[in-house]
């Protein structure tokens, strides 16, 4: 087990290596930087004084050397200006964009982001399970055929439609205020039992929204992995042997069609920190991912960086996990036993 | 404002009164004449009899917080003439709730909340707004008077210091300005000479007229020749301890005190609530942020003659959502005043919430020189497009097998101006002409000139080839966020197929664009038209010389020019330098007839050689205004340049008429 888990960290950091300077590299690949868009952007709104301040600008930041230099400072193994340290040493970067330092930008909106997205998880195993374990006890029943139905269409219905129509409704016929994650009112308060409510409240529209495919592919999956269990002779032998139905369900068959989820953990885990942008830029929601899309238009390269290594070093680490889970869960599953 | 000592007795020159259906905005155009030289003179209305002091600080004044009314106003408060312009004195207090797309846009606000050394009123008539006047020597010897007593927002004077620390400390100082001062301040490389005559009297002096000088003030973008010295002067290393500056700015994690002065010093941008303004808001709270709050100004320098101080709300409130929420946002009722970010598409939606929410959708045209406009690049890196582009015969030909009405009638709900791109009527510079002089539908004509050129040689789908045999298939590249610009090119496919021409769109992000542009890739790009469609003589006609790289008919000499000929290409087609010529003469020039006369030539110039292939101007923009704000026009003219948005309707000047509609909805 020692052995094993020192390998996959010395692959986790290799791999991470490879994504930082590829996600970099990548980032910068238009033509221009951020401070010369900025600076036509300005200009073609007339304001020719921006671009005096551009070559200050550069140079402060160091966007005249070449994009190899570039990388080396962002990961710190080169010195950078403004006393920037680099990424090894913990330092995060600058956003030009908000003139503040990346984890001032990225922190405000990664609980929220967490809590959406949390959300929306619950949401989809709360009420997906349920669903498939009826689908597929019943199958082919009236319920089951209902339930299919309301699936693709959740499946089918492009989210920022469906998050317009239900903003639109929400707001004629609940008063709840287009967009964002709490009324504007409560903008620059303290968190108030008022406030939470029109948190909650708010979280409606976007955990539906973003839920409802992932349950229609879950309601889908689980209910396929449960038919497969339940044809096995095991599941048959104790129902033969007067298990009750739902306690001889739930202690093999559904431990055992939860399997692929298991292993879905790695991708769940980054998706909790960039999932649902489009849905997020539709409805004004301040997560991460509209302002992960903005900084990659924009060329915000170190906030853009640092989010998407955020995401890479999640991805790894919930991969670590799923394995060790799937392992503790699967007794059929051994490491490193041929 | 004459360019003519007042001992030349001038004659008035000829009025132009085009009127443009536009009650509030009929740009009564006045040239600079007799009447115009009082424009930059003090204001001749009376003072008030009494002030009132403003409900909003009553207790801070009270409780001494906060000095009395009489004691925050200049000496000379500007006294607005509410009743000359069809306004009514208003009530003060209450919020307006507005919507931005981002921080970064709160740089808008100060375009909206208009206020400037020297200003535009709705006449586009250039007039003393935070000066109380100006004296103008042939724009060679400018001094102006500010307001006695007036005040910084925080209660500090303001002097003849804030003017001579910009200049002196700020524009000079390298370490700030690298490259120098702004060019508006400098005429042929040489600087004014800066004189403080008192401390409220400031004189710039160069050897030649800088015509350019005064309207650069009055810009949407205020390029602010002064600063709140007593804030500045704690990040300028000349005034403070350099070991306890280069000790902050490394806190704010920037390299010198140059960076941290660059930081704090953003009067325009509202993103540092520290500093102090002299606008009728001031920002309370910094980025990030969901919302920001503006609260009024407790020395702006504007009053009514109720002798009550404007702005008449108390507090403006911008909240941060995405720009294609807008919309839905209005239509659900929750923003009193919104103009920026909404579209002409939007109009169903916002008409569709107004009973049930109590606003109203204004409509205004939007002065630009044509809405989608077609920019064939002449610098274009292929030679075989070059010459083609190169060639008037082919530009004209283009814009004539333009089917500019259909296009009206599709996308414009039949209400815009079909022509080229040129200025609007109603504008002093404005002939029939140039609207028309190539601007009609003639497919015959259009196909005659092309058969003249030598694209004759068709394919079997009759597309023309070109002289190395590709076909004549133009790729329009253009901004993927303009969703009329895309519409209205896709009606254009089925135009130009008549005339033998192909048509491809290709939509990207606006900066790949420009960069694309600059690097002399796209054959065409499609964007707006001319941004200042109402110019007077005495704007700059910047616009229609080949003089900036953004202009996608010529990146390259634009280059060339701003780079001071280190990159791009030196202006190589004779009508086009002609224009270069025109530009620099206007600009050596303080008679306004001359620079009248010139305008008329460029324009002449541009609507004779298709530089630009304009469509229809006269797109509306939505506005939203809550049921019960007064002293806002129904309609008027909307643009960047020269009105600021809508800056100088003057918002400060905007009221609720009623006590229960102030509450908004927040707070």
């Amino acid at each position: 087990m020692i052995v094993f888990l020192t390998k996959r960290f010395a692959t986790m950091v290799g791999t991470l290596l490879l994504i930082s300077a590829l996600t970099f590299f990548i980032i910068k690949l238009p033509p221009g930087d951020f401070l010369s868009n900025q600076i036509a952007e300005l200009r073609s709104q007339g304001d020719a004084g921006a671009a005096a301040r551009a070559d200050f600008l550069i140079k402060q930041y160091g966007l005249d050397r070449p994009v190899w230099e570039q990388y080396l400072v962002w990961m710190g193994a080169m010195p950078g200006s403004n006393g920037y340290s680099g990424l090894l040493q913990g330092d995060w970067g600058w956003s030009f964009e908000y003139d503040k330092p990346v984890n001032e930008v990225v922190g405000d909106a990664l609980w929220l982001t967490l809590l959406l997205n949390l959300a929306t998880v619950a949401f989809v195993h709360i009420v997906a399970i349920p669903i498939a374990i009826y689908s597929a006890r019943r199958q082919y029943s009236l319920g089951d055929y209902a339930f299919t139905l309301l699936g693709y269409i959740g499946l089918a219905m492009p989210s920022f439609l469906l998050a317009l129509i239900l903003l639109y409704y929400m707001n004629r016929w609940f008063g709840i205020s287009i967009g964002g994650l709490y009324d504007s009112r409560y903008a620059n308060e303290p968190w108030t039992p008022d406030k939470i409510k029109s948190l909650l409240q708010h979280l409606i529209v976007p955990t539906l929204v973003i839920g409802l495919s992932g349950t229609a592919a879950m309601i889908r999956r689980m209910r396929a992995n449960l038919l497969d269990e339940l044809s096995k002779q095991y599941y048959v032998t104790a129902k033969a042997k007067g298990l009750p139905p739902t306690k001889a369900l739930l202690k093999y068959p559904f431990r055992m069609a939860l399997n692929p989820f298991v292993s879905d953990i790695g991708n769940l885990l980054p998706h909790l920190v960039s999932g649902s942008v489009l849905v997020s830029l539709v409805m004004s929601l301040p997560t991460v991912g509209p302002i992960l899309l903005a900084a990659l238009k924009s060329q915000d390269q170190f906030l853009a960086g640092f989010i998407l290594m955020f995401v890479a070093v999640l991805t790894v680490v919930g991969m670590l996990i799923s394995d060790l889970l799937l392992a503790w869960l699967d007794p059929r599953i051994r490491l490193g036993q041929r | 404002m004459t360019r003519l000592p007042p001992c030349l007795n001038r004659p008035l020159t000829r009025r132009a009164f085009a009127r443009a259906g536009l009650g509030a905005a009929s740009l009564a155009l006045l040239a600079r004449g007799a009447q115009a030289q009082s424009a930059l003179g003090p204001s001749t209305m009376p003072l008030p009899s009494h002030w009132v002091e403003t409900p909003f600080f009553q207790k801070l004044v009270e409780e001494g917080k906060l000095p009395p009314i009489a004691d925050r106003l200049p000496q000379q408060p500007l006294v607005v003439d509410l009743k000359a312009r069809g306004r009514e004195i208003g009530k003060q207090g209450g919020d307006i709730i507005t919507l931005a797309a981002r921080a970064r846009d709160l740089r808008y606000f100060s375009a909206i909340a208009y206020n400037r050394l020297v200003g535009y009123d709705e006449k586009l008539v250039l007039r003393p707004d935070i000066l109380e006047s100006v004296d103008n020597q042939d724009d060679r010897v400018i001094t102006l008077h500010l307001r006695r007593g007036h005040r910084w927002s925080d209660g500090h004077p303001f002097t003849a210091e804030d003017f001579r620390y910009w200049w002196e400390d700020a524009a000079l100082n390298k370490a700030l300005f690298p490259a120098g001062p702004p060019i508006f301040m400098m005429i042929d490389g040489q600087l004014p000479t800066f004189t403080v005559v008192d401390e409220v009297t400031v004189r710039y002096e160069w050897h030649r007229p800088n015509p350019r000088f005064l309207p650069t003030l009055a810009l949407p973008r205020d390029p602010m020749i002064y600063r709140p010295a007593h804030y500045m002067k704690q990040f300028h290393s000349r005034y403070s301890d350099a070991e306890a500056l280069a000790q902050a700015a490394a806190r704010a994690k920037l390299k010198s005190w140059a960076a941290l002065h660059n930081r704090m010093d953003d009067m325009f941008e509202n993103s540092n609530p520290d500093i102090p303004t002299l606008g009728p808001w001031k920002i309370m709270n910094a980025s990030p942020a969901t919302r920001f709050v503006f609260q009024r100004n407790p020395y702006y320098h504007r009053v009514d003659e109720a002798g009550q101080q404007l702005p008449y709300t108390d507090k403006v409130i911008v909240d941060i959502a995405s720009a294609g929420l807008f919309p839905a946002k209005a239509n659900a009722g929750e923003v009193d005043f919104l103009a920026r970010g909404l579209s002409m598409p939007d109009i169903p939606v916002l008409k569709e919430g107004e009973k049930a929410q109590g606003y109203r959708t204004l409509l205004w045209p939007i002065a630009r020189g044509s809405q989608v406009a077609l920019y064939p690049n002449l610098t274009v890196s292929d030679p075989v497009w070059r010459k083609l582009n190169r060639d008037v015969r082919f530009r004209r030909a283009l814009s004539l097998g333009i089917d500019r009405h259909t296009i009206n009638n599709a996308i414009f709900f039949g209400l815009g101006q079909e022509g080229n791109n040129t200025v609007r009527e109603g504008s002093a510079m404005f002939e029939p002409d140039f609207r028309t002089r190539y601007g009609i539908y003639d497919p015959e004509a259009a196909n005659a000139l092309l058969d003249e050129i030598g694209l004759t040689e068709r394919r079997g789908d009759g597309t023309r080839l070109l002289s190395d045999g590709r076909p004549l298939e133009i790729v329009v590249e253009v901004d993927g966020e303009g969703g009329m610009t895309v519409d209205t090119l896709q009606l254009l496919v089925e135009f130009w197929r008549e005339i033998g021409v192909g048509l491809f769109i290709k939509p990207q992000d606006i900066n790949v664009l420009r960069n694309r542009a600059y690097a002399g890739l796209p054959v065409m790009v499609a964007g707006f038209g001319l941004d200042n469609a109402i110019p007077t003589a005495e704007m700059l006609p910047s616009e229609l010389a080949p003089i900036f790289q953004d202009n996608f008919a010529w990146p390259k000499w634009g280059q060339y020019i701003e780079t001071k000929g280190k990159n791009g290409e030196a202006c190589d087609v004779q009508e086009a330098q002609r224009l270069l010529t025109l530009y620099i003469t206007w600009l050596s020039t303080a008679d306004e007839a001359e620079q009248a006369k010139i305008w008329k030539e460029m324009l002449s110039n541009h609507a004779d050689q298709q530089w630009s292939i304009g469509t229809v101007a006269d797109a509306l923009q939505p506005i939203i205004l809550r049921d019960g704000l007064k002293n806002f026009p129904v309609k008027a003219l909307y643009s960047w340049d020269p009105t600021s948005l809508v800056g100088i309707y003057r918002v400060d000047e905007v009221y609720w008429d009623k006590a229960e509609r102030r509450v908004a909805q927040a707070l």
